[in-house]
Formats: structure tokens, C-alpha cells, sequence
């Protein structure tokens, strides 16, 4: 290769280079929320109360529904049918297209987010994100407003008083509840001799010095760093700066000690033997019990966090009128009842625990002891229908700015890359 | 063929190259420009980014992560060690003793890579469990302590790393090793050489393509590695493909993972340049 | 040829165990690299009660029977992988060939740069690959599907394609051709009924490669897929929860079908070598 032809590669190369550089830059469209500007004041509530804009809904049901879910979020038989979905199905003869394609907030929202940018159908009527995440988009405008009153009549009948006026969706403008679910510490009594009730057995380094190498830590930024702001006895939705420096801390010191930093797959260490204590949620925990009756879950003292998984509907949906349906239909305590039974996470509607001592006397009747145990187990499970005392210890995450999340991300990325 | 073809003969192996030339330059080098890009640019996924060159970025990713870097280079390093002193053995049994069965040896080989890189590794997160059936019963013997772990451990991280980029190492060293004469091994030893003077300095100078070959298939892939490093061991594992992973697919923090991701690659070139000189160097003494 | 006289004889009981020491080697690392395979294999016979699969708490063959009906997303996924790589191979091996033809028989100015632009995406460590095409789809608002994957596929697989190709294609004999036109066969039948027949074995490897590494990949697809999910995909999501024996009983049948296939390929070779000489002969 001579030079003369490298130099004129190169020469080419670099142009191109530069032409590009100057022109490459990620735009959102004009969306309603892209030139927002965020109050550092305001950590809790979302921007504002009433939307610009009129809500979805009012109309007769699509023939078709596109529900994006968590893994596992919705009860399953043994044939990997859908019992909830087909009744749906039958019922309104809706088509829905069901898909478990969110495994992370944050993942999910950066794949549906070029669309929503640019004014597009994400391809999903329902998606099921975690409180803070709904704060978040809700502020960005990338959900449609709804009409509760009118399109989801179950659930201001059925659903708990506590689920009415959440910090992050006042008014439940953007959405309703799914599931809720506690973080709290999951532990192996087989492993660990003492009683576990306070967050400072899994921070403490002196505590933990002798389970070390079996503590585990959830990788979620917020279930970490808030359970750290708890342990120093901060309200986490109060949480300032410097609260979550401490936080940082907090965990930093922790950290030799701790064997990973998890997803879901510390449950697979709690059943193995591998984790003596972790952080934990309360549904994971239960469906663990039922191999493992020993192991233990507890809201410590301190406090734990009570998180909501809420359906909503992105901008720009094809099929709100089915959406609303579907949201109306799991409000039924019949449905919520059949869900909780499979999922075993906190239902929002309390009537269901009714229904599943129900299904308990029918399942006695029938001699079917197996079946009649299982659902007593989740009916009386404090894991899925807490008692008033552990409630009293549960907080909120706080609803972070964009500012603050990266400020905290940053402090925790620390902490979880060695 | 078609006169205008014909005619324009000189074109054709332009032709060719068009279309999969095309395809790289648009889905390869484009896209490396466009992290060159996105790496200067600043803002967020809601409020949209913009080009403000701030290189600044450079260098504070490299103050955040040196960590993590250097210990992606350390592992990518003993990661290509072992592979060659397992690799390379197998390779020269094959190539020299193999006879008929050569081809099955390497078939055997690569068989096991016909499988899914996930559900191997994920099959060697189960055999060197805590409690599994290897660690498990060594404890019950007493041969290991109970504490004992290898999951979550830098050697589980390597293993499983070394493990799945074996075949890479073994192939070029076979193609290497196959192509020397095995007269000039016989002449060595006519000359009084023993068979370990032979080795070291008739085969092994000889293979010296092989050996390049293959640990820059083992090494280039090891230092960018991060599912290794996520299934098998724990935050002191870290690599710089995990951090460039969560930066882009959790944080959605793409300036300063497009940042990491081109210093990844400087990193690797930069090593592989040093490398191809120090072999070209024992090249030339005899 | 002189008998060699080494100065100093080794014992031959010492001279045997050295030899063998090499075969044993051999052995133990065959077996390391077949362990975990055969968990894999030994598991998806698990017969489990709850979710996790990793204590053996018996036989059964029911994951063999319900293989395809009990996680649907699991056979989506399986499909969207073979889509995929379906058309990446066809695609890739296509332009491939294309590329190795024009590299080894003709002459043309941009040599160097093309042999950089081949190489470098074997030497990319697929992390950066993905990661790039991830900004780029994400720079100019394209959304991630299928298709980006079936994109990032093709990419990665040119390469590979080009380099098997051209190995084959490289120790072709010309003289061949040049025969069959002396004979008053035009270029295009020429290369028809001589040099494609002869070079095909070299695609048809480059092709299973690609395939291969289509059907395989994970890192590349985890940043171009979107929501969309392939099966390395789909194993990777089940593992943080507990992997179902159908991903076992899954590998296995895709090892066994990969053995089948060299077998076949094996059996293949030893007739094609014991059949009229080609040009291997010179």
C-alpha cells in the first residue's frame, strides 16, 4: 500500500468523520415533555395535577390488546396457558398479545422511547412499570391520561383506599396498580441462628462479619439505596443529597462482605444455601416457602419498602378502549383473586382474600388437601395480605428528578462495580 | 455474459465488493463513528442530547473506571495464558499424534460449542456451585473447607472465560502446528537435538503464526467479555463490558457508555500493536 | 533415512510414559470441555417439583414430551432465532462470497483498506459491535426489532464468510478454468459448471459458520433486539428466575442435531475422497 493512497484514504476518512460528528444527535421530537424543566423543589409529586390533554378512553373495546408484563406477573397453568387472559379473551372477545418483555424499568423504557420521542405506537397498549418509573414518564408526557371514573369503575369499588392517591399518580391520572410487593430481608434460619429484625444485621460490618460472603444485595438502584437510607433512619422519600452520599456509605462499607449484587436471581442463592441473609421481595420469598417452608421474610424495624407495579397506557397506544377493559376486568375480585393465587404478590384489592378462603372451603370439600393448604398459605401469608403493623413500617421510594438520578446512579454504580 | 459487462470487465470486482462492502461501511464503520459522536455529546433520554464536544468525558471515564479496565486487560491477559497452555498441547497432540483421528479430535473440540454459550455457562455456574456435586462432595469429604466457594470468585471468572474461548486457541494452533514439515523435526533430532531442544526451538518458532493467531482470538473477545464475569462472579469481578452493559442498557447513560466503548477499543489495539511487535522481535533472533 | 542416534537413551518404560502423557492430556481435556454438556444433558431429565432445576430429584421424560407447549415464549424465541439466522447466512454468505471471489482473482485498487474493513469486525470485541450499532440505531431514532438484529447478524457474518471463503477459494486450481474456456465454455458457464461446484464446499462451510454463529449470539443481539427475543435471549431472561428443563432438554436436541449433521458431513467427505479424484490431485 503506498503511502500516497494511505494519505488519501485517511484524508477521506476524516471528512466523512467530520461531517458526521457535526450532524449526529439524538433528538426527541416535539414531544409535550421534552422541554420540560424540572422543579428541585418538588420531590414528590409529579409536574402537574390535571393533563393537557383529554383522556383516552370512552369507547367500545379493539379486537385487539398488546399487554406487556414482567416475567411471571400473571397467574399460569401447567399447560402455559394464561387463565386470566383467555377468560379476558372469551369474555370480550378481545385478541391479546401477551409478552413478559420487561425485565428492567429502565431497559424497557430505553427501547419503547424512540417512539414515544417521536410521536409513534410503541406496539404496546399496557405496560406495567414500577412506581417510580410511572412519576417519571408521566412528567415526560409519554402516558396517555385516563378517565378511572368512568372506564375503570372496578377499581374505585374494589381496590384498597391506599391506592387511591399515590404520591406518584395523584388522582390516578396514568394508571392503576397491578401488584405491590415488599422489600425486605429474606434469610435462611438453617444458616443463620438468630432472629433477623433489624436492617442493622445486614448492614452493620461488624453484624455481618460472620455471614460474610453470604449476604446478597439487590443491583435495583432504589430498593438498595433506599433500604441503606432506612438503616440511617432517613425517610427515603424525604431524601436529600446528601442522604444518599451517606447511603453510599452505607453500602460502600458493606460491600466486602456481600457475595453479589442481584436481579432476581437471589432466590435461587436463598433455596440453594449460598445466601444467608438478603434483601428480598416478599412474593419471591413466598413462592420459596412453598419448597422451603424454614426460610424467612421480615419487614425490619427500620421500615422496608412497599413498591407498586401499575399498569399504564404509553402515548400514542392503538388500543386504549381494550387496555381500559382489561384494567377494568382485573379489578374484578374474582380475577384479582385467581391472580394473587398464582402470582402471590400484594393484590390491590382486598376483597380477594375473601374469595380465596373461599376457594380453600371448596377445595376441602373436594378432599383436594394439596390444593387447599397451597391457597390457606397465601390467604393467611402476611407476605400477601400484610398485616396493618407491617404496613405501618413501609415507605415509598422517592420520585427522582433527572438530576437526581443521575447523581444516584452514579454514587451507586460505585458500589455495585468493584 | 452481458456485453456492457463485458465491456466494463475492469468494474466487476467492484461490483462484488459493492454490496457487503456497503453493508460494513453502514453497519460497521458508521456505527463506530456515530459512538465517536454520541461519546461528545451530553444530556439524557428525555430531554434529548446534544453535540457539545465535550471530551472532557475521556478522561473522566477513564479516572471512574481504571479499575475495571485494567482488571478487563489482567483477565484478557491470563485468560489467553492458560488457554495456550491448554490449548497448545492439544493442539500439538493433534496435529503430530492424531493421525487418522485428526479430524474427530477437532470435532471434538468444537463440538461442545454447538451448544448455547448460555446454557454452558450457565451449566458451569451449577457444577461449581456452593453445595453442588463437585464442591459439595469435596466438602462432605473434607477435602475443601465448608466456606469454601468458587462462584463469585476471580477463578470461576477466568475458567469460565477460558473455557468458552478454547476452541479459538486450539483451531490456529492446529492450522500452525499441521503445516510444519515433520522431516525438519527429524532433522533436528539427527542432530543431536533431544526432543525438548527440538520443540523449543524448531516447532515452537515455527507455530509463532499459530500462536499470534490464536491469542488474539482469545484475548480480543476476553477483555470485552461480561456475561463470564455477570453469572459467575460477584462486584469485585467487575469487568468493562459490564460497565459499558449497564451503562447503555440500564442507565441509559449512552454518552459515557459510547466513552468507555471506544477506550475498550484503544485498549485492545493499542495491546495488540505492543504484542505484534514483541513477536516480531523473537522472530528475528534465532 | 539414518536411524537416529541420540546420545543419551531415555529408559523405555520413562520413553512410554512420556508418550503417553500426551493422549492422557488429550482425554482429560476432552472431558472438561464435554462436562458441562452433559449436565446440560443429564438435567433436562430432572424431574423438578418447583421452579429450580439444580438438585436431581428424579427421572422423567415429560420435559422431552412437552417441549413445545409448555413456555410459548420459548418457541417464539427459537423461532425469531432461526429467522434470523436463516437470512443472515443466506445474506451474509452471499456477500461474502461475493467479496472473497473479488478478492482473489481479480485486481483492483483498495486492497489494504478492504482487508482492514474485513478484518476488523473479527476483531472488534462484540460488545463494542453491539454497543455502536445500539447508538446508531438510537442516534437516527430507529427502533430496535427484529430486523436491527437480522442487520447486526449480517454484519458480523461477512466477515467470518469472507475469510473461510477465500481459503478455499485461494488453493483453487485456475488452470481448470482456463481448460474448460479453451474449450469454448463462455465465463458465466464456466463458472457455473466448474469453479462453483468446486469452491462450494468452502460457502457451504462459510455458511454453516455464519449460521452457527447467528444462532448463538448473545451480546451483539442483547443490544440490537429491542423488546424482541431470541433464544440465547430468552435462556439469559429465564436463568435469572430458574431455568426450565426445556432449555436443557432444547440445548441438547441442538447438540444432537449439530452431531447428526457432522456425522453426515464426515461420512460425506470419506465418499467424496474415495470417488473420481478432483483437483485435489495434482
Amino acid at each position: 500500500m503506498t503511502t500516497h493512497r494511505t494519505r488519501t484514504t485517511f484524508a477521506i476518512l476524516g471528512l466523512c468523520l467530520a461531517l458526521i460528528l457535526a450532524s449526529c444527535g439524538i433528538e426527541p421530537e416535539d414531544s409535550p415533555g421534552s422541554t420540560s424543566s424540572v422543579d428541585p423543589g418538588d420531590s414528590g409529586a409529579t409536574d402537574s395535577a390535571a393533563p393537557s390533554q383529554a383522556a383516552v378512553g370512552g369507547g367500545e373495546p379493539e379486537d385487539v390488546l398488546n399487554f406487556a408484563n414482567w416475567p411471571l406477573y400473571i397467574d399460569e397453568d401447567d399447560d402455559g396457558n394464561r387463565p386470566t387472559i383467555d377468560q379476558f379473551e372469551e369474555a370480550t372477545g378481545v385478541d391479546v398479545t401477551y409478552t413478559e418483555s420487561i425485565e428492567d424499568n429502565n431497559s424497557f423504557f430505553g427501547t419503547i422511547q424512540p417512539a414515544l420521542a417521536a410521536g409513534d405506537d410503541t406496539g404496546y397498549d399496557i405496560i406495567v412499570m414500577t412506581d417510580w418509573m410511572i412519576g417519571n414518564m408521566a412528567r415526560l408526557g409519554y402516558l396517555e391520561p385516563l378517565n378511572v371514573e368512568r372506564d375503570v369503575p372496578n377499581f374505585l369499588e374494589n381496590a384498597d383506599a391506599v391506592y387511591l392517591d399515590r404520591s406518584y399518580d395523584p388522582g390516578n391520572i396514568y394508571s392503576v396498580p397491578w401488584q405491590s410487593g415488599i422489600t425486605g430481608i429474606g434469610y435462611n434460619p438453617e444458616l443463620v441462628d438468630e432472629e433477623i429484625t433489624s436492617l442493622a444485621q445486614l448492614f452493620d460490618p461488624e453484624l455481618i462479619e460472620k455471614y460474610c460472603g453470604q449476604i446478597g444485595m439487590f443491583i435495583e438502584m432504589r430498593d438498595a439505596m433506599s433500604l441503606a437510607m432506612l438503616y440511617n433512619g432517613v425517610t427515603p422519600s424525604e431524601a436529600t443529597m446528601e442522604d444518599a452520599e451517606a447511603a453510599q456509605q452505607t453500602l460502600l462499607d458493606q460491600a466486602p462482605c456481600v457475595r453479589d449484587y442481584y436481579g432476581n436471581e437471589y432466590a435461587q442463592g436463598l433455596a440453594d444455601g449460598s445466601l444467608a441473609i438478603t434483601m428480598a421481595w416478599s412474593g419471591d420469598v413466598f413462592q420459596l416457602q412453598l419448597d422451603n417452608p424454614d426460610l424467612q421474610f421480615v419487614v425490619p424495624d427500620e421500615g422496608g419498602i412497599l413498591w407498586t407495579d401499575n399498569m399504564a397506557i404509553p402515548k400514542g397506544a392503538a388500543h386504549p378502549n381494550a387496555a381500559l377493559a382489561m384494567m377494568d376486568y382485573v379489578y374484578d375480585p374474582e380475577v384479582a383473586a385467581q391472580i394473587t393465587e398464582w402470582v402471590n404478590y400484594i393484590t390491590p384489592v382486598p376483597g380477594a382474600q375473601e374469595i380465596i378462603l373461599q376457594h380453600v372451603a371448596d377445595a376441602e370439600a373436594e378432599d383436594d388437601a394439596e390444593t387447599a393448604d397451597y391457597l390457606r398459605a397465601v390467604a393467611e401469608s402476611p407476605l400477601v395480605f400484610p398485616t396493618a403493623d407491617m404496613l405501618d413500617r413501609l415507605f415509598s421510594y422517592k420520585v427522582l428528578d433527572e438530576e437526581e438520578e443521575r447523581a444516584w446512579n452514579e454514587l451507586f454504580d460505585e458500589v455495585v462495580a468493584g | 455474459m452481458p456485453s456492457w459487462l463485458r465491456r466494463h470487465r475492469g468494474l466487476v470486482p467492484y461490483l462484488f465488493l459493492v454490496p457487503g462492502g456497503l453493508w460494513l461501511i453502514a453497519f460497521f464503520v458508521i456505527p463506530l463513528i456515530t459512538v465517536a459522536s454520541v461519546a461528545l455529546q451530553e444530556g439524557s433520554l428525555g430531554t434529548g442530547y446534544r453535540l457539545t464536544f465535550n471530551f472532557g468525558i475521556f478522561p473522566d471515564a477513564i479516572a471512574r473506571w481504571d479499575t475495571q479496565l485494567l482488571r478487563s486487560l489482567q483477565f484478557g491477559l491470563i485468560v489467553t495464558v492458560l488457554a495456550m497452555l491448554i490449548g497448545y498441547p492439544m493442539a500439538y497432540t493433534i496435529a503430530f499424534r492424531g493421525g487418522r483421528y485428526k479430524n474427530i479430535l477437532l470435532l471434538l473440540v468444537i463440538m461442545p460449542f454447538f451448544t448455547s454459550f448460555i446454557i454452558r455457562t450457565i451449566s458451569w455456574k451449577f457444577i461449581l456451585a456452593d453445595q453442588g456435586f463437585v464442591l459439595g462432595t469435596l466438602k462432605d469429604i473434607g477435602i475443601v473447607e465448608p466456606g469454601f466457594r468458587l462462584i463469585a470468585t476471580p477463578v470461576a471468572v477466568i475458567a469460565g472465560i477460558t473455557y468458552n474461548f478454547l476452541p479459538f486457541v486450539v483451531l490456529p494452533l492446529y492450522v500452525a502446528l499441521e503445516r510444519i514439515e515433520p522431516r525438519l523435526i527429524e532433522a533436528a533430532n539427527d542432530l543431536y537435538a533431544s526432543r525438548f531442544q527440538a520443540f523449543i526451538r524448531v516447532t515452537l518458532p515455527l507455530s509463532i503464526s499459530g500462536v499470534f493467531a490464536a491469542s488474539l482470538l482469545s484475548f480480543i473477545p476476553a477483555v470485552g467479555d461480561y456475561l463470564n464475569a455477570e453469572l459467575l462472579g460477584s462486584r469485585n469481578e467487575t469487568m468493562i463490558g459490564n460497565v459499558i452493559q449497564r451503562l447503555y442498557l440500564v442507565n441509559n447513560d449512552y454518552p459515557q457508555a459510547s466513552a468507555l466503548s471506544l477506550i475498550l477499543m484503544l485498549g485492545i489495539l493499542v495491546s495488540v500493536f505492543v504484542y505484534r511487535r514483541v513477536l516480531r522481535g523473537q522472530e528475528l533472533t534465532v | 533415512m539414518a536411524a537416529s542416534t541420540a546420545p543419551v537413551r531415555r529408559a523405555p518404560v520413562g520413553k512410554r510414559l512420556g508418550m503417553a502423557i500426551l493422549p492422557v492430556y488429550t482425554g482429560f481435556v476432552v472431558l472438561y470441555l464435554f462436562l458441562p454438556i452433559l449436565v446440560m444433558a443429564v438435567f433436562g431429565f430432572n424431574d423438578i417439583q418447583g421452579r429450580f432445576n439444580f438438585t436431581w430429584q428424579g427421572f422423567t421424560l415429560e420435559h422431552w414430551a412437552n417441549l413445545f407447549n409448555r413456555y410459548p415464549a420459548l418457541n417464539q424465541s427459537l423461532l425469531n432465532s432461526l429467522t434470523v439466522a436463516v437470512i443472515s447466512t443466506l445474506v451474509a454468505t452471499t456477500f461474502g462470497t461475493l467479496i472473497g471471489l473479488a478478492l482473489t482473482r481479480y485486481e483492483f485498487r483498495g486492497r489494504g483498506p478492504l482487508n482492514l474493513l474485513i478484518f476488523l469486525p473479527i476483531a472488534t470485541p462484540e460488545i463494542v459491535l453491539g454497543a455502536s450499532l445500539l447508538a446508531m440505531f438510537v442516534s437516527i431514532g430507529w427502533a430496535r426489532d427484529i430486523t436491527t438484529i437480522t442487520i447486526a447478524h449480517i454484519m458480523f457474518n461477512i466477515s467470518f464468510v469472507v475469510v473461510t471463503v477465500r481459503a478455499r477459494i485461494a488453493g483453487f486450481d485456475r488452470a481448470l478454468e482456463d481448460a474448460a474456456m479453451d474449450l469454448g465454455a463462455d465465463e458465466w458457464t464456466t463458472f457455473r459448471k466448474i469453479t462453483f461446484p468446486l469452491i462450494f464446499p468452502g460457502i457451504l462451510a462459510a455458511a454453516l459458520l455464519a449460521f452457527a454463529l447467528s444462532i448463538d449470539d448473545f451480546v451483539i443481539t442483547q443490544f440490537t433486539a429491542g423488546q424482541t427475543i431470541t433464544f440465547p435471549l430468552w435462556v439469559y431472561g429465564a436463568s435469572r428466575i430458574g431455568v426450565p428443563p426445556q432449555v436443557n432438554v432444547m440445548g441438547t436436541l441442538i447438540f444432537l442435531i449439530a452431531l447428526v449433521g457432522i456425522g453426515l458431513w464426515i461420512l460425506l467427505q470419506r465418499r467424496e475422497l474415495s470417488a473420481a479424484p478432483t483437483s485435489m490431485e495434482r
